[in-house]
């Protein structure tokens, strides 16, 4: 694979803004806490900026590795420090970047521990930023549980609805994944005979017996899988995404279930191809259940929370059907999908819960008749809700296209039964805005105050994102083929 | 006369030893005196340890080796110590009149410690082990209200005499097979007869007494009781220091078979999966933070046998991380437990509610500490379980990692109960405000800084571990 070493450092500049935005809150009083969002916002805004820099400096036409750094970390253990882009990791660099900024926009009203919520979240999104942009296994575990040690305090302290119990689970579960990884990864690493982490060096062919590829992908895919919310190990996904604060929900199922299905395609399928290609049948075969099943349960949630998590279980089935086809089109479609949905569901969580702070519920039967109190708060959740059922002119319509093409050649009754479902999927996200947003209102939230400009700004940049790609999806579409299409080609047949 | 050099660590712990021994002779000490003295000479043993870390050479008719892991070792039981008595300023939990007894026993189980480790003839492994072990007896029966606790006195104390009837039973089977007492002699002879029952039988019921004092299953059944009724200050010592001495002996006396023994290894591995299991669901019950702590660290037995059943250069070396690594994440959850609880008692985990704002930097040291004993990045812990199961992994032992890894995982949810204490729980009724001396927030610091540049750059730590493992005879 064709590599490019960084003039300048931007895939380290990025975990540099968030580590130094982490130290930062760290210093500042705990009483500041309007310094505390100021300096939240300004690294932040720095990371989206220079991830964005990132996407645009990216050379489509060379494509390969760019802005490569390495160094070497453990040189007895064979661990490098190394960072680098491609068309598969770079949309997704820029959507944690996007969801990060709006992220911490949406938490601006934030009363409660400011100084720890804000310190906390730098530290998950570091380690997500840090997933990403790795290109050595043994950081790419270290990153996935790094994730997890913010993220139980995040929920259990500022979390709602059984906080503490969502909570447990998210960690254990996601635990028990990193538990089926770390064999994984060293059994790789000790079957390979290269003492090396890196996943250049590994991912060359004739490295690994299809024997050895097929334990360990089984191993990987079911770990990754846990945090990607495939089914049946998704249980954890809407309990979590419930109880989360909104500002990590946001994080949460927009970014860190996709870290779930980019562990599967970084790790398992780059190093264990042959072991992707058998066991590509049962991959699509969850992947299908997995949409059905988010849908149908979907349909019954009476709470707004609830059915936004079930989607997204829906959702990231879409994604794993993807990276099922084995071909470079179902590949593209992953990783759109990836991306799109990552906005949108941020978008959802976001506009649920300015809707939840000021009604203080997210019982669907309870609201009603909001577009009439909250026009604008309501135009965020249904243009998220369209984008989430696939209508055309938003970004998501392309991702979901692209996927279902792919699967229709190779799975005809898996794709279409898995269309089908998307079907549910417009019926309930319909059914959610029919009865939240019309229909007759509630008198007591009749005095409640729409969205202001500046506290609309994180949901604008959000629904800016979507149309721009939902327009021009060439934009994002040219990266992620750079990718995809060498790599299906170098792939042994 | 040059050969003493390589004694001196042991000289000065003895010296140690007899001052305490005289102020313990003196009616009238002044507490606070006792305290500064321990600390300056516990401070000063931690640095000759240090300085003559890089000594080497044979002592005693060749029954006393100084080389790189004994060595090492020696620095950490000395880290240990120091660690420990830093922390007796408040020494609530034993009688004043007793405090220079008190100071003298730790004197003398150092040293006994760190003699086990040079140890390197079967007999005077037995003698320094004994020589702890009655210091440790007479350390546990000190505490305060000695009638409240006093079955875990008897009951350290009968568990304790039977390990070593065990182990010296298991010594005179390995004489009897060797025909010679030096260990050198057991390395060369033992993995030639190793197929007879007799060889096995010797080296576990020689085993036994370190696994006693290590708390791997089944030899476990002391320790959750003596951990909650020992005063603070002695179940820090025995869950830190004394689990080094422990850890060091298992290394060195499993690593007398070479690993010919098909037997000797199905039963570590047997003994490492009961002890990982057993110990992380029942911790999973405690209301004690002492007990949780001793029941995990019956786990944490269970990950070092891991490590040491891989019979490899690269298994010691992890296994020997792993213990520097214990060290360090469970004197920063000591610490916390007896800053919390200054006036001695038992610490339960719902008193730890609302710690974050009753002293942040503790319930973060706390947080730090836990969460590295979970093993969860970028703390010293998951460096730790990572070489361990890596170690394993080379020799396949994949089933077995697989099973660590689910330990992890169910560890984890009693770690959690307990950071969710600190940081989440409001307390019921106010508790007292903790009181953070400006040492301890050093000390504070220095761990959780530790903890994550261990965690983040264990490079020369492992390069050191490696040399130490190769020096093994």
């Amino acid at each position: 694979m064709h590599i490019t070493y960084a003039s300048f450092p931007y895939l380290s500049a990025i975990l540099l803004s968030c580590v130094v935005g982490l130290l930062a809150i760290m210093l500042i009083p705990e009483e500041r806490k309007a310094l505390i969002r100021w300096v939240s916002a300004i690294f932040s805004g720095i990371t989206l900026v220079l991830s964005a820099c990132l996407f645009l400096a990216y050379d489509k036409s060379l494509g390969g590795l760019q802005f490569a750094e390495k160094a070497s970390w453990v040189p007895s253990l064979g661990i490098s420090y190394f960072n680098a882009a491609d068309g598969f990791n770079l949309p997704l660099l820029l959507l944690t970047g996007i969801v990060f900024f709006t992220g911490v926009l949406t938490m601006w009203e934030l009363e409660m521990r400011v100084k720890e919520f804000f310190a906390h979240y730098f530290l998950l999104v570091t380690a997500v930023f840090g997933l990403f942009m790795s290109m050595d296994l043994f950081f790419i575990f270290v990153w996935y549980d790094v994730s997890l040690f913010p993220m139980y305090l995040l929920i259990a302290v500022w979390g709602h609805t059984r906080k503490e119990y969502g909570a447990m689970k998210l960690t254990l579960y996601l635990l028990s994944g990193s538990a089926l990884i770390l064999p994984a990864i060293i059994y790789l690493f000790a079957k390979s005979g290269l003492h090396t982490f890196d996943i250049l060096s590994l991912m060359q062919p004739g490295i690994f017996t299809a024997e050895q590829q097929k334990f360990a992908f089984l191993l990987l895919y079911l770990g990754f899988g846990i945090l990607a919310g495939v089914w049946p190990f998704h249980t954890w996904s809407p309990v979590g995404h419930v109880a989360a604060p909104t500002g990590v929900s946001m994080v949460h199922a927009g970014v860190l279930m996709k870290v779930g299905a980019f562990g599967i395609l970084r790790v398992a399928i780059f190093l264990c191809p042959e072991g992707w290609q058998y066991y590509a049948q049962l991959m699509a075969l969850l992947a299908a259940i997995g949409i059905i099943y988010g849908a149908l349960v979907g349909l019954r949630q009476t709470d707004l929370k609830y059915v936004i998590g079930y989607s997204s279980v829906s959702h990231m089935g879409v994604v794993g059907l993807g990276l099922a086809t084995v071909t470079a089109q179902g590949l593209n479609g992953a990783v759109f999908q990836m991306f799109t949905h990552g906005v949108m569901t941020a978008l959802l969580f976001s506009s649920v819960g300015y809707i939840y702070d000021r009604t203080h519920t997210k019982m669907i039967p309870e609201l009603g008749g909001l577009s009439r109190i909250m026009p604008v708060a309501s135009t965020y959740f249904i243009v998220a809700a369209l984008a989430g059922m696939g209508v055309p002119g938003l970004a998501n319509f392309w991702g979901e296209l692209m996927v279902f093409i792919a699967a229709f050649k190779v799975y005809p009754v898996r794709g279409i039964v898995a269309v089908l479902a998307l079907l549910v999927t417009a019926l309930f996200m319909l059914r959610v805005v029919q009865r939240a947003f019309y229909g007759p209102g509630n008198e007591r939230y009749a005095q409640l105050p729409d969205v202001t400009f500046c506290e609309g700004i994180p949901r604008m940049i959000l629904v800016a994102v979507l149309v721009l790609f939902g327009l021009y999806p060439s934009l994002l579409l040219d990266v992620i083929q750079s990718a995809s299409i060498p790599f299906m080609n170098g792939l042994p047949r | 006369m040059m050969k003493w050099v390589l004694f001196v660590p042991e000289l000065f712990y003895t010296l140690m030893a007899l001052v305490f021994f005289g102020a313990s002779l003196s009616k009238k000490v002044d507490p606070r005196r006792l305290y500064v003295w321990a600390l300056a000479l516990a401070g000063m043993g931690l640095l000759v340890s240090v300085l003559f870390a890089r000594q080497e050479g044979m002592l005693f008719f060749d029954a006393y080796r100084v080389d790189l892991f004994s060595q090492v070792f020696k620095v950490l039981l000395a880290l240990g110590t120091f660690w420990v008595i830093f922390s007796c300023s408040e020494l609530k939990g034993i009688n004043e009149r007793q405090h220079a007894e008190f100071y003298f026993l730790m004197a003398v189980c150092t040293l006994a410690m760190m003699m086990l480790v040079s140890a390197v003839e079967l007999l005077t492994i037995y003698v320094a082990i004994e020589l702890s072990s009655y210091s440790l007896y007479l350390l546990v029966s000190m505490r305060q209200r000695a009638d409240e606790y006093v079955e875990t006195g008897i009951k350290y104390f009968m568990i304790g005499v039977t390990a070593s009837a065990f182990m010296i039973f298991g010594i005179s089977l390995l004489f009897g097979m060797v025909k010679s007492t030096y260990v050198i002699d057991v390395v060369r002879v033992l993995p030639t007869v190793i197929a007879q029952p007799a060889a096995v039988v010797g080296l576990v019921l020689a085993l036994s007494g370190f696994f006693f004092k290590q708390a791997l299953f089944p030899f476990h059944i002391w320790a959750p009781d003596v951990y909650q009724g020992a005063a603070n200050q002695v179940t820090t010592y025995i869950g830190t220091a004394s689990k080094m001495a422990a850890a060091a002996m298992v290394i060195r006396f499993v690593g007398f078979s070479g690993g010919e023994s098909g037997v000797l290894i199905k039963l570590l591995v047997a003994l490492s999966i009961l002890s990982m299991t057993f110990g992380n669901l029942v911790a999973i019950i405690q209301k004690d933070l002492k007990r949780l702590l001793a029941y995990s660290s019956i786990a944490h037995a269970g990950y070092m046998m891991i490590g040491i059943l891989s019979m490899s250069q690269r298994g010691f070396a992890s296994a020997i991380y792993y213990a520097l690594a214990y060290l360090v994440m469970t004197y920063a959850c000591f610490m916390v437990i007896m800053r919390i609880a200054e006036d001695g008692r038992n610490l339960q985990i719902k008193e730890l509610a609302g710690l974050h704002k009753r002293s942040p930097l503790l319930a973060m040291t706390l947080m730090l500490g836990l969460f590295g004993l979970a093993g969860i990045p970028p703390t010293v812990g998951f460096t730790g379980k990572f070489l361990v199961f890596a170690a394993a992994l080379e020799k396949g032992y994949l089933a077995l990692v697989i099973i660590g890894m689910i330990n992890a995982t169910i560890s984890l949810y009693y770690y959690l109960i307990v950071i969710k204490a600190a940081y989440l729980l409001e307390p019921v009724h106010p508790y007292p405000a903790v009181y953070v001396d400006s040492w301890t927030r050093y000390l504070s610091i220095i761990l959780v800084l530790a903890m994550v540049y261990l965690g983040v750059f264990p490079d020369q730590f492992v390069a050191l571990t490696e040399a130490a493992a190769r020096s093994l005879p």
